[in-house]
């Protein structure tokens, strides 16, 4: 079996995995890393999702063997010397989860939308942006409030 | 810290606790649990909807690499397992028990785990294949051979119900339950004087609860102690435990079951899952742990989905809009099992909403049919109802020209006639009814909103609006307990046969104990995970989750006080009478002689000079029956632009007043509040679990198929939380988690009527998808409702 060596959350970490193992299953199965999560099996919900080389990424629509040498960042890897990342801090401050298992991949697909679209994001990217990101809790609102404001508190950065 | 000074108490909107291992992935979700040595499960199901099970040649499978064990409902049976304790009606106190019309007892089937004799919809469980790897257990459930003897099917809610439609039970008819109530006589002559008649014939789609972590199970049999250990999320552990005993034919004590970050329920996944007891089966017999995930096409499948009723109503008015009776029949389609009447049950009995009913007739029946089992799913009946009400109103003023705000006035139930019961014997405690309204009007700028029409018009837009009023009636499982422990390291034990499915209860809860004991909330312990810490609870369902809990918590707090009042007046050398419990301090009277709530609790169990009742741990038990339903009501005012080209609803403005009697945390209950809405509207607008109606296969089979409300469908909305005290509960609460979603399908389907009413639209059913829009538009048939109507 192939071997994959990725640089996850700042170290490096290397597996043996099978030709079919895909990078969620790398995360969670042989890394431990359960902060990622699957919610469907059509890459339509979003909560598996992570940075790839600074970009988000779908996890459960990517095979582990072709990101060798890649570096990743999951929802575990956000919080630098135990503080939080502001995104993570927006979504506590507005209550923007309530089961939190779309959490991770909302957070994930947020940063990556401030990298897209800059620090002042109004409603209707955000709308529009979370596109990808099911949440069958919150009905939307406070995420997309967590969303701007966490963008706003990523400027100080 | 004093409690004053904590802010933590009761009606603060203090950030969630739960949150921090949330946001920084640490979980623990069910998917997220593992155990040494562990084995992958995985179900075989039905490709027919309707089918006899002939010979099943399992040898193929047996050999596959890494295959440790075949199982099928013959084994189930020669195993002894039992079908699932299904209770498909409420036996709450406060609940109208629906009885069949010609005295014959409800009809139950047996639902096993595994399918034994037949299948009976598409998805159903036929074996479970267990194997060292996923993909090893999938590639043994392939090579099983299953000869099936396919049969008619029938999925339709009012077919299922025909005489001569395909029958699912050998033992009995389709419907599983016919009964009538109100009083035929008195609205047979309410109908004959009425100077108007509305009709209204429509079909509440089917939809499922989705809760976005999938199902999960990790099971473990100890052969040395006989117990079997389930890790699963549902609503209630306590209740998991004791229909998994029920199944495997077991002691509940040899069951424990483990739940800790559930990701959502909202009923559908309120209860046991055959694949949980099929799982904890399977992990004795193969003698390691098996786990199975759910994957999400299987979700769409078997998980349990819920609404599906067919509906036929008449509103008998007056020359000035009075409301005189209503009647007519609601179907129920429960899916291939009798897993659960109450949404039907729950529905009739309150479909005369909060307004003034003098009589009422309606049939219900409850039917078996082809397809996935039904259960309560948000706000179980209610916004079924709610829907009907709410469009026969709306009908009769377009009809008979009375104004809607008005008419809703006129005949909502003023607090002077509460309690006030309604015609199906519901008795509604409180509210005020006709001001929360009033408040919803103005802060959704009714009197506004033609103005705004006239410059969507002029943009080519058509724009409607509507308001609807609810009531919901919450009772579900009626007996809570809690048990309350003050420990000397200065946390407090709160153990709690609830389960937080996302609604905050650490915190809320916690909310709670801060405000009694003015203990910070971050040292309140709140324990459900664990069955053999938690042996009696109703689980989270039917608005009873704080509901219930502060009710008990409440108590045990007080006999907490009581006992430490005792204890201190020992310490202080005072009389009991003399001590005042405040900000957590025991305090003797007019005098600075005090002691703390944490020295009291180590006092009683250090000190040999106290009287013996008094020593032993500072705890109490509360433990208790609560008879009484609880009534939260509102209105939702709705507001919509529609493309006439394209058939596209935008919901623009969206405002809602509900009543919760006490608010524990605002910021939650808005967030419940959100969740709701998103949740009808989807109902309203996007979701249905169809069915083939030809062969019963299931076409919204995934995301691609179904549609989830998403971030673009919705505005921000403006939700306002009324707090009038509900009378028979101790903080005065009513439920709050099911307020968002009770009128929203009929407030949402209001506006787009409204919005195209010059046009010519008179109904849209539901899923009013722009497909649906553009046909009601440019008057082609609809397809879908010729359907309903059969
Ligand atoms: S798990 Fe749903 S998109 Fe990846
Ligand atoms: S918070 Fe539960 S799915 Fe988003």
């Amino acid at each position: 079996m192939p071997v994959v060596t990725m640089t996850v959350n700042g170290e490096a970490r290397s597996a043996e995995v099978e030709g079919r193992t895909l990078l969620v299953e790398f995360l969670r199965n042989h890394l431990g890393l359960t902060g990622t999560h699957v919610g469907c099996d059509t890459t339509q919900c979003g909560c598996c999702t992570v940075h790839v080389n600074g970009v988000a990424i779908k996890s459960c629509t990517a095979l582990a063997v072709a990101l060798d040498g890649a570096a990743v960042t999951t929802i575990e890897g956000l919080a630098q010397n135990g503080k939080l990342h502001p995104m993570q801090e927006a979504f506590r401050e507005h209550h923007a989860l309530q089961c939190g298992f779309c959490t991770p991949g909302m957070i994930m697909s947020a940063i990556d939308m401030v990298r897209r679209n800059g620090h002042a994001l109004d409603e209707r990217t955000v709308r529009k942006q979370l596109e990808g990101n099911i949440c069958r809790c919150t009905g939307y609102h406070n995420i997309v409030t967590a969303v701007q404001a966490g963008a706003a508190a990523m400027k100080g950065q | 810290m004093s409690h004053a000074a904590s802010g933590e108490g009761i009606g603060q909107p203090i950030r969630r606790r739960e949150d921090m291992r949330l946001i920084t992935g640490k979980g623990q979700f069910s998917d997220d649990m593992n155990l040494p040595g562990q084995t992958y499960a995985v179900f075989l199901r039905a490709p027919h909807a309707h089918a006899r099970i002939g010979a099943i040649d399992t040898a193929a499978a047996l050999k596959m690499p890494g295959v440790l064990a075949v199982l099928t409902g013959k084994d189930l049976l020669a195993d002894g397992l039992k079908p699932i304790p299904h209770t498909p009606l409420l036996a709450h106190p406060a609940e109208i028990i629906p009885e069949n019309t010609d005295g014959t007892p409800v009809f139950t089937a047996p639902h096993y785990p595994l399918a034994t004799d037949k299948v009976r919809f598409v998805g159903e469980a036929v074996a479970i294949v267990v194997a060292t790897s996923i993909a090893a257990a999938k590639d043994g459930a392939e090579a099983i051979a299953i000869d099936y003897e396919p049969l008619p099917a029938v999925t339709d809610t009012v077919a299922a119900a025909a005489p001569d439609a395909p029958q699912l039970w050998d033992q009995h008819s389709n419907v599983a339950l016919d009964a009538r109530l109100g009083d035929a006589a008195a609205t047979a002559a309410a109908f004959k004087r009425a100077a108007h008649v509305v009709k209204f014939k429509t079909w509440v789609q089917r939809i499922t609860g989705v809760p976005m972590e999938p199902r999960a199970a990790l099971s473990e049999y100890d052969p040395q102690t006989k117990r079997y250990m389930l890790h699963a999320g549902s609503g209630g552990a306590v209740r998991l435990k004791n229909d998994l005993a029920t199944v495997l034919g077991v002691p509940s004590d040899d069951v424990r079951v483990l739940m800790y970050d559930v990701g959502g329920n909202f009923g559908t996944r309120g209860m046991i899952y055959p694949e949980f007891a099929a799982v904890a089966w399977a992990a004795r017999r193969v003698g390691k742990p098996v786990k199975w995930l759910c994957e999400r096409h299987e979700a769409f499948l078997c998980d349990y989905q819920g609404r599906d009723l067919a509906v036929e109503a008449e509103l008998a008015l007056d020359r000035d809009g009075t409301f005189l009776a209503m009647r007519g029949s609601n179907i129920g389609n429960a899916g291939a099992h009798t897993t659960n009447f109450s949404p039907l049950q729950k529905g009739v009995e309150i479909a005369s909403s909060i307004y003034r009913m003098p009589a009422a007739d309606f049939r219900a029946r409850a039917v078996l049919s082809n397809t996935a089992p039904t259960r309560p799913y948000r706000s179980a009946g209610r916004p079924e109802v709610m829907y009907v009400m709410e469009r026969l109103i709306d009908l009769a003023c377009r009809d008979f020209g009375f104004d809607r705000v008005e008419i809703r006035r006129r005949n909502l139930i003023a607090p002077s006639e509460l309690p006030y019961t309604n015609p199906f014997g519901m008795t509604y405690d409180s509210g005020h009814y006709r001001e929360v309204m009033d408040r919803a009007l103005k802060e959704g700028d009714w009197d506004g909103f033609p103005a705004r029409r006239a410059e969507a018009r002029a943009r080519g837009k058509y724009r409607g609006i509507a308001v609807a009023n609810y009531v919901d009636t919450a009772t579900g499982q009626p007996r809570e307990r809690t048990d309350i422990t003050i420990r000397r390291d200065g946390v407090i034990d709160v153990v709690i046969g609830t389960v937080s499915n996302g609604q905050g209860h650490e915190t809320t809860f916690a909310q709670c104990i801060n405000e009694w004991f003015a203990v910070p909330v971050d040292k309140v312990n709140i324990i459900t995970h664990d069955t053999d810490i938690v042996k009696v609870g109703g689980g989270t369902h039917s608005g009873r989750g704080m509901r219930l809990a502060s009710y008990v918590m409440k108590i045990a707090s007080d006999e907490i006080v009581e006992k430490g009042k005792r204890i201190a007046a020992h310490l202080l050398q005072a009389k009991p009478a003399e001590i005042d419990f405040t900000d957590g301090h025991f305090r003797v009277t007019g005098s600075n002689r005090s002691v703390g709530l944490f020295e009291v609790a180590a006092a009683a169990l250090d000190q040999s000079d106290l009287p013996g009742e008094l020593r032993g741990p500072l705890t109490a038990t509360c433990d208790k029956v609560v008879k009484e339903a609880a009534f939260p009501y509102g209105a939702h005012v709705c507001e919509v632009e529609i493309d006439p080209v394209m058939g596209n609803v935008e919901i623009v403005k969206y405002t809602t007043v509900d009543d919760v009697g006490r608010a524990v945390n605002p910021m939650i209950i808005h967030g419940q509040t959100h969740g709701g809405i998103a949740q009808g509207v989807g109902q309203a607008l996007l979701e249905h679990c169809a069915y083939n109606a030809a062969d019963g296969q299931l076409m919204s089979g995934s995301f691609m198929d179904y549609a989830m409300p998403r971030a673009d469908d919705f505005p921000f909305f403006d939700t306002f939380i009324s707090e009038v005290p509900m009378p028979s509960h101790p903080l005065g609460i009513r439920p709050a988690g099911e307020g968002g979603t009770c009128p929203a399908l009929a407030v949402t389907v209001n506006a787009i009527v409204d919005a195209l009413a010059d046009l010519g639209v008179r109904h849209v059913e539901m899923p009013a998808t722009p497909e649906r829009i553009w046909r009601a538009i440019n008057g082609k048939k609809d397809v879908s409702i010729a359907k309903a109507e059969g």
